[in-house]
């Protein structure tokens, strides 16, 4: 009792240690504090860290390692964002935040790319996520033991633990007590929820579904400099108001007062290796189109690039001790990449319900993630409230077959429509990959392509949930009901295990065949759960920072780079 | 009496899946939609323009401007071009969204989405093949001038087939005429629904920083400044049991 009044007292007031980003961010101005004054390198110094990305996983690691003294440059193929001018509330205007140079996508199942789940520009991906952080689950790290699929991840959750609440002090999360996986608080209090996303929540209910509101990475309430969040419901948009997380405004503000370099507009084309050594010593990259090759030096290189750069930057990294690609003689680089099934389901109902208010994500529900034999596959999904703008909603229409009369006739009743949509668990399959497609980008780096194929699991998921969600929407009395069958986020193709026989890099993200190289991105993700991925992006480059400040990260002890599966610690 | 209340207007519980005619509707009393035709007649989300931040003013009031000339497209294709855009959003009178030129700026300026289908060409270049292919079914199938020349009906039996991947022979052997279609859609809808008039019409609120949205449910869930969706029938009449 007194316990939880003092958590009650506590909730929103407590603020992470060791990162000032909330209180430098200026109140009346939502650019990126620190960018006239950011220190800068030459190509000459050899910077103890060059990181390729300056996303969720380059951002968290640049923010730590600059709190330890290392002198870090950025490297980030996007711009660097001046939100006041560049970002608009409006989906069309929205074009330039997503990576929209081209990709080849191929497989059985094709995953359309772009504004679905690549990011461009300082801040990467998180500029347009939704805002849903929840974590991954304990079981999602030991698949293969539990349930006979996947991978077992050489980090255990216990490792994660810490820097997942360390993370969600720093977005700040909001939402009620989690109940699911391991069960945790949030350190912010859960938004109101809308009367759309409130249609679902009884809907659910009905039918013994719990759900609960959030978790989501917006203020709620205030956080140093950062205001509540306005409800406007563009945070797919970029959110201008600052109350949604992102690296721009959680993780770079510190980071730039702590000396790092931001270099914008600046496309790594290579990673080059010191052919006498075996070592990486640095990045080849373009500062402009048609311009020439310049060479950043580092002591440790580091890729943040997500799931299709990242190893599409070490394949084509080429050298004679890698003919194949950086890191890729045991032919890994690229495979086991995975997206989430993420069909969604529109209902509609009497009353306006104007789903555009309020952010998109609020109500989810992890009922349904782990195992049931019952439901005839493996692993599960996730539930969770979504709210498109007038566009996607269009996409939505045409995807349930309507065009012409009858999709202008379904876009006329907007506003009488509520949305849920599910997380798919896809399971890693090694077909599923990144390899380099046989045309090249404007400033000549050869594109990569992206093959997906669904397996047998991963179609029973997916019909299952779809279904699911329908009956949700039924049972809250939907008059009518559309659905549109997608995928969202990307994790893999790079993975950690313990064993360069099936993974890229080790437990501590440090690449099996390269000393001084590390991933810090989703890539790294051996299995990914229904969670949406960021939060955990963001978990394990935190514990790789540690673990590299330490010197952990570099110790050759063939246990330790195994991990917990590994070695004599090895569970069976 | 239409109620807004009663779904009996969608087409998935219709016959055929067809809405009724839009004659149903009112006209736009205040602002503009396409065609005049909305269910929010005394709605203009223009009138609160002047609370949008000035960088999202400059892009949605841009679209407001005069249209073209077209820069990707050519003269030869340019009435296939209108047709589809037409066709596909039912736009059979002025006032129109300008959606063929936003298709051909998008395409001028290169400003695609990111990913190619590995069976596909560029979009770019299934944009031209859906033209051309569009008028040879017309011309070999129907017997018209070209697919802009054939009448509504035409128009829509081609564009079904093409949305149900039916098309066949001529372009279509060479090209995948379902991802063709999302292809061009794609851009289609997101010329028309990024319009301010197209949001009139689906009484959308639009741009909402820095003034934000308060009325998110379940008491109320819209602002002073919208309206509720309305019809056109004289309420006098309507009261005493009348038809409108």
């Amino acid at each position: 009792m007194t316990g939880d009044l003092l958590r009650g007292l506590l909730k929103g007031a407590l603020g992470p240690a060791r990162n000032d980003s909330r209180y430098l961010l200026d109140v009346h101005s939502r650019q990126l504090p620190g960018e006239g004054t950011m220190r800068r390198y030459a190509d000459s110094d050899e910077v103890d860290l060059v990181i390729v990305g300056a996303g969720a996983g380059g951002s968290v690691l640049a923010q730590r390692l600059a709190r330890h003294g290392w002198r870090i440059v950025m490297l980030e193929a996007g711009p660097f964002w001046h939100p006041d001018d560049d970002w608009v509330s409006d989906e069309a205007g929205s074009h330039h935040l997503y990576w929209t140079q081209k990709r080849i996508i191929g497989g059985a199942d094709p995953i359309e790319l772009g504004k679905n789940n690549s990011g461009r520009g300082v801040g990467g991906s998180m500029i347009h996520y939704a805002g849903y952080c929840p974590r991954f689950h304990p079981s999602d790290l030991r698949t293969a033991t539990l349930d006979g699929v996947g991978a077992d991840w050489p980090v255990s959750y216990a490792e994660l633990r810490p820097h997942y609440e360390r993370v969600e002090r720093e977005l700040p999360v909001a939402g009620q007590d989690w109940p699911w996986g391991y069960p945790h608080r949030y350190p912010f209090s859960p938004h109101p929820v809308s009367g759309a996303a409130a249609r679902i929540w009884e809907g659910a209910l009905k039918l013994g579904i719990g759900m609960r509101a959030g978790p989501v990475g917006i203020v709620n309430g205030t956080f140093g400099n950062r205001p509540h969040c306005i409800y406007r419901g563009y945070c797919l948009q970029g959110c201008k108001v600052n109350a949604k997380a992102s690296p721009y405004v959680t993780h770079l503000p510190d980071a730039l007062a702590h000396g790092v370099e931001i270099r914008a507009d600046c496309m790594a084309a290579r990673v080059e290796l010191d052919e006498a050594t075996g070592k990486a010593d640095g990045v080849v990259y373009f500062d402009e189109i048609g311009g020439a090759e310049r060479r950043q030096r580092a002591r440790f290189v580091a890729l943040a690039g997500y799931s299709i750069e990242t190893p599409r930057l070490l394949l084509n990294s080429v050298s004679r001790r890698f003919p194949r690609g950086l890191c890729n003689n045991e032919d890994q680089v690229g495979r086991y990449i995975m997206v989430q099934g993420a069909s969604q389901t529109a209902g509609r109902f009497p009353d306006e319900l104007r789903m555009y208010k309020a952010p998109p994500p609020e109500v989810s529900s992890e009922q349904f993630y782990e195992t049931d034999p019952a439901r005839g596959f493996a692993r599960g999904f996730s539930i969770q409230t979504v709210a498109p703008l007038p566009i996607a909603w269009a996409e939505h229409v045409l995807a349930d077959g309507h065009w012409g009369r009858a999709l202008r006739e379904y876009m006329r009743d907007y506003n009488h429509w509520t949305t849920v949509g599910v997380l798919n668990e896809l399971l890693p399959q090694p077909g599923n990959r990144i390899t380099i497609a046989g045309e090249a980008d404007p400033y000549g780096i050869p594109v990569a392509r992206m093959d997906y194929s669904l397996c047998d699991n991963d179609k029973a998921n997916v019909e299952y949930s779809t279904r699911l969600i329908t009956d949700i929407l039924h049972a809250a009395g939907a008059q009518d009901v559309l659905t549109i069958r997608r995928y969202a986020h990307l994790v893999g193709g790079a993975r950690m295990g313990s064993s360069p026989d099936d993974s890229v890099i080790d437990a501590s993200q440090r690449a099996w065949a390269v000393p001084n190289l590390f991933l810090a991105d989703g890539s790294v993700c051996p299995t990914q759960g229904s969670a949406n991925p960021a939060l955990t992006i963001m978990a394990l480059a935190s514990r790789l920072a540690e673990r590299m400040a330490s010197g952990a990260a570099m110790d050759d002890d063939p246990a330790a780079r195994a991990g917990t599966a590994g070695g004599g610690r090895r569970r069976r | 009496m239409p109620d807004f209340r009663d779904p009996g207007h969608l087409p998935n519980l219709r016959p055929e899946r067809q809405p009724p005619h839009p004659s149903w509707l009112p006209r736009q009393r205040r602002g503009t939609t396409p065609q005049m035709i909305g269910r929010y007649p005394d709605y203009d989300v223009l009138e609160a323009a002047g609370s949008w931040d000035e960088a999202t003013r400059r892009v949605v009031l841009g679209r407001l401007g005069r249209p073209g000339p077209l820069r990707f497209f050519s003269l030869e294709e340019e009435p296939a071009l209108r047709a589809f855009c037409d066709t596909v959003l039912a736009q059979d009178g002025e006032p129109r969204v300008p959606v063929a030129e936003f298709v051909d700026g998008k395409l001028a300026d290169g400003r695609l989405d990111g990913y190619q289908y590995a069976d596909m060409p560029d979009d770019r270049d299934t944009w031209r093949l859906v033209l051309r292919g569009l008028d040879e079914v017309a011309r070999s199938r129907y017997g018209k001038d070209g697919f802009a020349a054939a009448e509504p009906a035409t128009r829509e039996a081609i564009v079904g087939q093409l949305a149900s991947g039916q098309l066949a022979g001529g372009v279509w052997d060479k090209l995948n005429a379902s991802r063709a279609w999302s292809v061009c859609m794609r851009a289609v809808l997101a010329g028309f629904y990024s319009h301010p008039w197209a949001w009139n019409e689906i009484g959308f609120g639009g741009p909402a920083y820095p003034r934000g949205f308060m009325r998110l449910g379940p008491l109320s869930t819209t602002e002073p400044f919208e309206t509720h969706g309305a019809t056109s029938e004289d309420p006098g009449r309507v009261a005493e049991g009348g038809q409108p």
